[in-house]
């Protein structure tokens, strides 16, 4: 009496949503996105500074914060799934049921796509209804960056996966996670940009595409080395690096959580 | 068989751990162990703390590999084929923690759909598992206002949930109240009378032989002693006795009650008793009582160290941390 892998992982995702759902991270997770939303809309009349006119630039000003918002999913919804297994002692009920660590790692990384994607789709629905109330026009463009942003989620939540498989504490691995998508690849971006090579490579240069659909804007501002170009690769070549990291991340997620011992 | 077991491959013998070891770099937790377990037996694994016990049992789970040597279960590798070794398995490995947002009925509903249970069987399965370690009236509450013995009861409910062949449990009362500990060895009793294998880690002697059927002696990875609880409760023949005397011992009278016919050792426990090891029965134990008595020694009490067991336990275990 065993069930199939298949029916195994869909367990695993719904008990970790269940566990988002009734933890507090989902909460305060929504409440963000709605001080962002809030911010976002309320602020400029407040100010008196006057709404775009076009959709997409409209639109765009919430693209600019998606990163940080995608970021922050996988830091809530991925970056302790694995390694709490073993810090909390949860893994002693899990492992000996008979269940593939694949399987295992499968059904979470499921259900961490699923809340972070839940997230980004409710930020982006109320970007396109704040564009249709105050331009009166949404675009398909609007939904290409919701794309661009749910693949970025994707290359984050593989990244963060594979931290979480590799590290003792949920601390280390949920405070690399942000600080890597938020600082270390941004630092490396700009010293690479200053030394005139592309980062092509880098999740968060590859991100600029969620923004650029809706206006594009290559040049960043000034930093300790000076001005410094923003590198953004085309299309193609950014879904394929966010697709690299998803895949490379996961993978090596599996292997390792594989090759883990539950000892105390 | 149980009723309802399955058959297996493994000839009677649920349990076939060969040449089993693991080093956790230089160090060896366990050498190389072999030891098999009759189906339907119940086998007491004791030993001191590091034994060597734990990890035995976390690589019969699948939760570390072995550094050498196989752990079978129903004739499967547990390393190579750990979903099918383990699908008729229970276990309780130390005391697990569960997910805190679940309630009891919730986490043996997430451990029932795992193994492929069907939802009414899950749900008839949780109810009497929740009663038989008395935890029916908090199955709706979430586990994280439980207590450790609470957690243990519910590590013991989620064990039995499938009804399985083989319980594998690693000190299943541990955090346990003694009324606990005392529910917790009735409901394993009433496993092994159903003719269930069970596996169980202790350092708790006496609820080894309680339970049990047979003993598994581990110390330093190493095995020392398996056989009956029977045959190994009639001891060596050796016993150890406390004399407690009305004054002091002098060193003088602690060599002559050494000398005394029958008597193995004499060795002070403080400075009006002594411990005694006496070879034979109630008739020399007797004649050794009245030896003391002849050398003018006064005895107020005279009683013995633990069961032959224990001191056989004990035996062993001073003998192999010499080695």
């Amino acid at each position: 009496m065993t069930a199939s892998p298949l029916s195994q992982a869909l367990t695993v995702t719904a008990y970790e949503i269940r566990k988002y759902l009734r933890g507090r991270r989902l909460i305060g997770m929504l409440i963000l996105l709605a001080l962002i939303v809030g911010l976002l809309v309320g602020l400029p009349p407040a100010l008196g500074i006057p709404y775009a006119t076009d959709p997409n630039v409209f639109v765009s000003t919430f693209a600019g914060f998606s990163g940080l918002l995608v970021v922050l999913g996988a830091v809530l919804f991925a970056a302790d799934a694995l390694v709490s297994e073993h810090e909390k002692r949860t893994g002693y009920f899990l492992f000996p049921n008979p269940v593939r660590r694949e399987v295992i790692v499968v059904g979470k990384l499921a259900a961490s796509l699923l809340t972070s994607a839940v997230v980004v789709s409710l930020y982006y629905v109320a970007a396109a209804i704040a564009a249709l109330v105050v331009t009166g026009a949404t675009t398909w463009d609007i939904g290409l960056s919701y794309l661009y942003a749910l693949a970025y989620l994707a290359a984050v939540v593989g990244v963060a996966f594979l931290l979480s498989s590799i590290f003792k504490s949920t601390v280390a691995a949920t405070v690399l996670t942000f600080f890597l998508f938020t600082l270390i690849f941004n630092i490396v971006s700009a010293v690479l940009s200053l030394a005139n090579i592309d980062p092509w490579f880098l999740p968060t240069s590859a991100s600029g595409i969620i923004g650029n659909v809706l206006s594009p804007s290559p040049f960043g501002g000034g930093g300790p080395g000076g001005p410094f170009f923003t590198f953004v690769p085309d299309v193609t070549t950014s879904l394929l690096v966010f697709a690299a990291y998803f895949v490379a991340g996961s993978i090596l997620a599996i292997l390792l959580f594989r090759r883990r011992e539950l000892s105390s | 068989m149980a009723p309802g077991l399955t058959a297996s491959h493994s000839d009677g013998q649920p349990v076939r751990l060969a040449g089993l070891g693991k080093d956790y770099g230089s160090f060896t937790a366990l050498k190389a162990l072999d030891l098999t377990v009759e189906e339907g037996s119940s086998l007491g694994f004791l030993g001191p703390n590091g034994a060597g016990k734990s990890t035995t049992i976390k690589i019969m789970t699948n939760l570390i590999r072995p550094s050498r040597g196989h752990a079978t279960l129903f004739g499967i590798d547990v390393a190579r084929e750990a979903t099918r070794a383990l699908a008729q398995v229970g276990a309780v490995i130390e005391t697990p923690e569960f997910y805190g947002y679940l309630s009891p009925l919730e986490t043996l509903a997430y451990a029932g759909r795992l193994r492929g249970m069907a939802k009414k069987d899950i749900e008839s399965r949780s109810e009497t598992v929740l009663k038989e370690v008395k935890l029916q009236t908090w199955a709706d509450h979430r586990i994280q206002e439980f207590s450790k013995g609470m957690k243990q009861r519910l590590a013991i409910a989620q064990a039995l949930l499938h009804e399985p062949d083989l319980l594998i449990l690693d000190e299943p009362t541990s955090g346990l109240d003694p009324r606990g500990m005392a529910e917790v060895r009735d409901v394993i009793k009433a496993l092994t009378g159903q003719g269930r294998t069970v596996f169980m880690s202790s350092h708790l002697l006496p609820e080894v032989q309680e339970i049990c059927d047979e003993v598994a002696l581990l110390d330093h990875g190493k095995l020392l002693i398996h056989g009956s609880v029977r045959d190994l409760s009639r001891g060596t023949g050796i016993v150890t006795f406390q004399a407690t005397f009305l004054r002091p011992v002098t060193d003088e009278e602690l060599a002559s009650v050494g000398r005394l016919p029958r008597v193995q050792g004499a060795k002070r426990a403080d400075d009006a008793a002594v411990d005694v090891r006496i070879a034979g029965g109630d008739e020399a134990q007797a004649e050794v009582l009245e030896g003391m008595m002849r050398l003018g020694l006064r005895v107020s009490s005279f009683r013995p160290l633990g069961s032959p067991l224990e001191q056989l336990y004990l035996d062993r275990i001073q003998e192999s941390d010499r080695l």
